[in-house]
């Protein structure tokens, strides 16, 4: 089908008013907060599951290929349309569609604003726990597709564990409920499989999402380091003695120096590590575990610990880690965040090897991570002008990820595998297990129209062996 | 038949002749549904499952994977059965990392001796040590981390099922409602595929978004989809402090405000289990003396000691408040001892009512009333003994049918009110399996409940990878 003829379809299924097809739109749809670029045919933006299901069953029958698009906040390249065709943009399909105190759900439709429902939520007294630092900007549906983690996820688990059920649009248009407010229906957990799928199985279009009591207290720390293994070896110490808190998130000297200069969390500029460590869940006994932190944080030779007092203290302790990216954007125009994701008890070792990879490629590196998952992000800050540079910090970011594998962790523990890490699923996956990978793809999705070249590398044979 | 005398010599030299049994009387405990194996195969490691199950794909022969055979009569009769793959020497504990709080394990390892494996010096463990090696008189895992840590798992059965049955199974308990399901708690699986390739995700990392995630494919899958040979899973500090609150009430209405007034309260118990007074009489070790009155509540407290104190305080005087018939406190042997008894209701069942059927109901969390007294009053004006454990915040209860066999009218009336329960839980948005059933009433019970309307779905994954049907053919959810 020619474009042309293409729009027109589009708009009689959307309305004119919601199809974008100009150069300039379409130079807006061509990125997302990975480093790649491609334009696709047109921008469609559905107001309901039906006009979805009739812009696929198009799609389906032209054998054009079509992505499902919230914010565009991953960072991997998941949203970018390398074969061209349709985006699915979910702004318009925002809605709260029910919250289901007694049966603890929340029905929504995938452009609702992570933020949103969690404001929305707390003001009933629970909450929805996955916290990505987008959750400002990122959709709930992004983070179905990307299964997205956070902060909070040491404890309660990441998106995954709070879906319960989907409604989804499949490869030819047919509409299908997975999953439901019951938990435990017999059958393969579908829901399970698609979330993390990255939009290359099928295009939710609402969302039944799990809700928790919001913890009665929370107590937060602020623990301040002289050196990073110090502070690395306290998160492994903290979970070996049985302790799970709420979070455990570090951030080194780079950041909390781009922190300071943007957001003023109060970190000391001269501090090679700080971790906040939340607890939450009943009072009772909340002190004892406090103090049992405390005692291994001295153990390892903690500089000092501030423990907030009130709501805004903690919002204060908070504020430099959720504006740490943001803030290290303005040491250099460009960063690459790799997501590695070691074993708990091998961070104090990744760590150090990532330092070694920083003066190897003469990159600077700043970490900010969710320790106590053993979820790195170093923060490799460059030129995106400077082709040199970026060539340096792309094989950084692949020997880091190598690292990770190596240690018997992955290669990604939030942000997914898009385009971005295509050639890393290969440090951890053998030539079976991704053939596996692509019989579930065939199945449902034979004509591959669904975000086709993502999540799955090329049949080995077709490409050039890697090199480190 | 010829086919696979040809393939047993292939078999043997992949196994070894000693790991492959094939006369009567050897493959009889194997049959599934009256349905007796022409040969069961023990390979002793997942290369060498692959290997059988490259060789029965070959030649098309009909496969079921087996544990220790505690969810055998679950699903529907094998469409036919050649070989059955035993995961009894996957028995190897590969990677018991306390210090990370993961435990990597092959498929035949027992659930028991995982929990052994993790107890404290003092063999403080998550389950009755004591107790389970009188009860088994067989060898439980001598071997000690000493980490205090446990599985936060507690699936019936504990005693004989294995790790890879519990998982393919999806098998939960009542402590789900703190812990979660297994799809929470594993993060790593190793499988073979039903052409006999070997494949694994996920790993020891709790945050893993690198590919699909195959593990929530397989939980739950029964052996349709391959066998599973290795997992690894999270684990978790045993509690400081375990108690349980038992209470009895004479009135549903007195039972349901209790359980509801604690749910909603902010409190965070491991498990509330509503059960009738036929339940609670059959748990083994029952030598309290307990008023049960017709239903009790049972709540399961894993935490800090402080936290614990708070809870046992305010439960024990809502339950005063709802006019609470008896109560009774159990803490750490007595709690382990109770919980775990109560896992083994179904087995111990099992063995005094030879025609029993068990139904495990789904449905939403807020049903759980309606679901239970729809329950009491269908089964009791069909003049069915049945007991009835009923994970109350959870939206689950299991079902036991009390049938000798022999009472044809009995299991016809069970039979037919099954129906009219499925008909409760689908209004509830859940579902209904049957767990066990003797084979012959298997065709007019709704075995895996009502299909739903991701079953197309589900046809085409079975499709894709087992287009030959080799996988525990027929067995699965619409015949799958």
């Amino acid at each position: 089908m020619e474009k042309p003829e293409l729009i027109v379809r589009l708009k009689e299924i959307v309305g004119s008013e919601h199809v974008l097809s100009s150069d300039m739109d379409l130079e807006l749809y061509s990125y997302d907060a990975s480093l790649d670029r491609a334009t696709p045919d047109a921008v469609v933006l559905p107001g309901s599951t039906e006009e979805v299901s009739k812009v696929v069953t198009l799609a389906y029958k032209e054998k054009i290929p079509f992505i499902g698009r919230g914010s565009g906040t991953n960072l991997t390249g998941g949203t970018i349309p390398i074969k061209g065709g349709i985006i699915i943009h979910f702004s318009r399909m925002n809605r709260i569609l029910e919250i289901d105190i007694p049966n603890r759900t929340a029905t929504v439709q995938p452009g609702v604003i992570t933020l949103d429902l969690q404001t929305h939520v707390a003001k009933l007294g629970f909450i929805y726990a996955p916290d990505p630092a987008s959750q400002k900007v990122s959709t709930l549906g992004g983070n179905f597709g990307e299964n997205s983690g956070g902060p909070h996820c040491l404890k309660y688990g990441v998106t995954t564990n709070h879906i319960l059920g989907a409604e989804v649009v499949l490869d030819d248009g047919t509409v299908i409920w997975t999953g439901g407010k019951a938990q435990n229906n017999p059958g393969y957990d579908l829901t399970g499989l698609l979330v993390g799928s990255e939009g290359t199985l099928v295009i939710a279009t609402k969302l039944i999402l799990k809700l928790i009591r919001a913890p009665e207290a929370v107590k937060t720390m602020l623990a301040i380091y002289n050196t990073i293994e110090d502070g690395a070896n306290t998160v492994s110490a903290i979970i070996a003695e049985g302790i799970i808190p709420a979070t455990l998130e570090m951030m080194d000297n780079k950041v909390i120096q781009a922190v300071e200069a943007s957001v003023h969390a109060g970190y000391p500029l001269d501090a090679a590590a700080v971790l906040i460590i939340e607890l939450d869940g009943m009072p009772d006994g909340m002190d004892k575990k406090a103090e049992k932190i405390s005692e291994i944080c001295n153990r390892h030779h903690v500089r000092e610990i501030r423990l907030a007092k009130t709501e805004s203290e903690r919002a204060g302790l908070w504020a430099g880690r959720k504006g740490a990216f943001g803030a290290v954007a303005r040491l250099r125009p460009s960063y690459m965040c790799c997501d590695g994701t070691v074993p708990r008890t091998r961070l104090p070792e990744a760590l150090a090897k990532v330092m070694e990879v920083s003066k190897k490629y003469d990159v600077p590196i700043g970490n900010v991570f969710h320790a106590g998952d053993g979820n790195l992000h170093p923060l490799i800050m460059f030129d995106e002008r400077d082709e040199e540079e970026k060539e340096r910090v792309l094989k950084a970011g692949s020997e880091i990820l190598k690292i990770c594998a190596d240690l018997g962790g992955t290669i990604s523990g939030e942000h997914g595998v898009g385009i971005e890490k295509l050639k890393e699923t290969r440090l951890i996956f053998c030539e079976q297990d991704l053939e596996f990978a692509r019989q579930i793809k065939k199945a449902f999705d034979p004509m591959d129209l669904l975000n086709p070249g993502k999540m799955i590398p090329e049949p080995e044979t077709t490409i050039k062996t890697m090199e480190f | 038949m010829t086919d696979l005398n040809n393939r047993c010599d292939e078999l043997m030299a992949i196994v070894g002749p000693e790991h492959i049994r094939t006369g009567d009387g050897d493959v009889e405990q194997y049959a599934v549904d009256g349905m007796t194996p022409k040969a069961v195969v023990f390979p002793k490691d997942t290369q060498q499952v692959s290997d059988v199950v490259t060789c029965a794909n070959l030649k098309s022969l009909a496969v079921i994977p087996f544990g220790s055979g505690t969810k055998m009569a679950a699903g529907h009769p094998p469409k036919r059965l050649d070989m059955v793959i035993s995961t009894a020497r996957l028995n190897r504990m590969v990677d018991v990392d306390t210090d990370n709080l993961t435990f990597t394990v092959e498929a035949g390892v027992k659930f028991r001796d995982i929990q052994a494996r993790l107890a404290t010096e003092e063999d403080r463990c998550y389950l009755p040590l004591e107790d389970l090696e009188t009860e088994t008189e067989a060898f439980i895992c001598s071997e000690r981390s000493h980490s205090g840590c446990f599985m936060p798992l507690d699936p019936p059965f504990a005693t004989s099922a294995t790790i890879g049955g519990i998982l393919a199974s999806n098998s939960t308990g009542p402590r789900r409602l703190l812990y979660g399901l297994p799809r929470d708690i594993l993060t790593g699986i190793r499988f073979v595929t039903p052409d006999g390739a070997i494949v694994g995700t996920g790993g020891k990392t709790v945050k893993n978004v690198s590919g699909y995630d195959f593990s929530k494919l397989m939980i739950g899958s029964a052996g349709s989809l391959g066998v599973l040979c290795e997992m690894t899973l999270r684990l978790l500090p045993l509690p400081e402090r375990m108690e349980t609150i038992l209470v009895s009430f004479d009135s549903f209405k007195n039972t349901s405000a209790f359980v509801e007034a604690i749910l909603d309260a902010q409190l965070l118990p491991a498990a509330v289990e509503v059960m009738n007074k036929r339940a609670f009489e059959g748990f083994k070790n029952n030598k309290s003396d307990f008023v049960p009155g017709h239903y009790a509540v049972a709540v399961a407290l894993e935490t800090y000691g402080e936290a614990v104190d708070r809870m046992k305080l305010e439960m024990l005087g809502i339950a005063k408040d709802f006019e609470a018939e008896d109560s009774i406190v159990f803490s750490e042997d007595g709690h382990r001892l109770f919980w775990h008894s109560m896992g083994n209701l179904q087995a111990s069942m099992a063995d005094r009512f030879p025609g029993m059927i068990t139904a495990k109901l789904n449905y939403q969390i807020s049903d759980w009333k309606n679901i239970i007294q729809f329950t009491d009053d269908t089964l009791s004006s069909n003049l069915l003994e049945y007991t009835l454990l009923c994970h109350a915040g959870n939206g689950g209860c299991t079902i036991n049918f009390l049938l000798d066999g022999d009472d044809t009218a009995a299991s016809e009336r069970a039979v037919s009110t099954i129906g009219l329960l499925l008909e409760q839980t689908c209004k509830a948005n859940g579902n209904l399996v049957v767990q066990t059933a003797p084979t012959n009433l298997k065709k007019d019970l709704p075995l895996w409940g009502k299909p739903r309307f991701d079953f197309p779905v589900m046809e085409r994954i079975k499709n894709q990878l087992d287009p030959k049907g080799i996988m525990s053919p027929g067995c699965f959810v619409g015949g799958l």
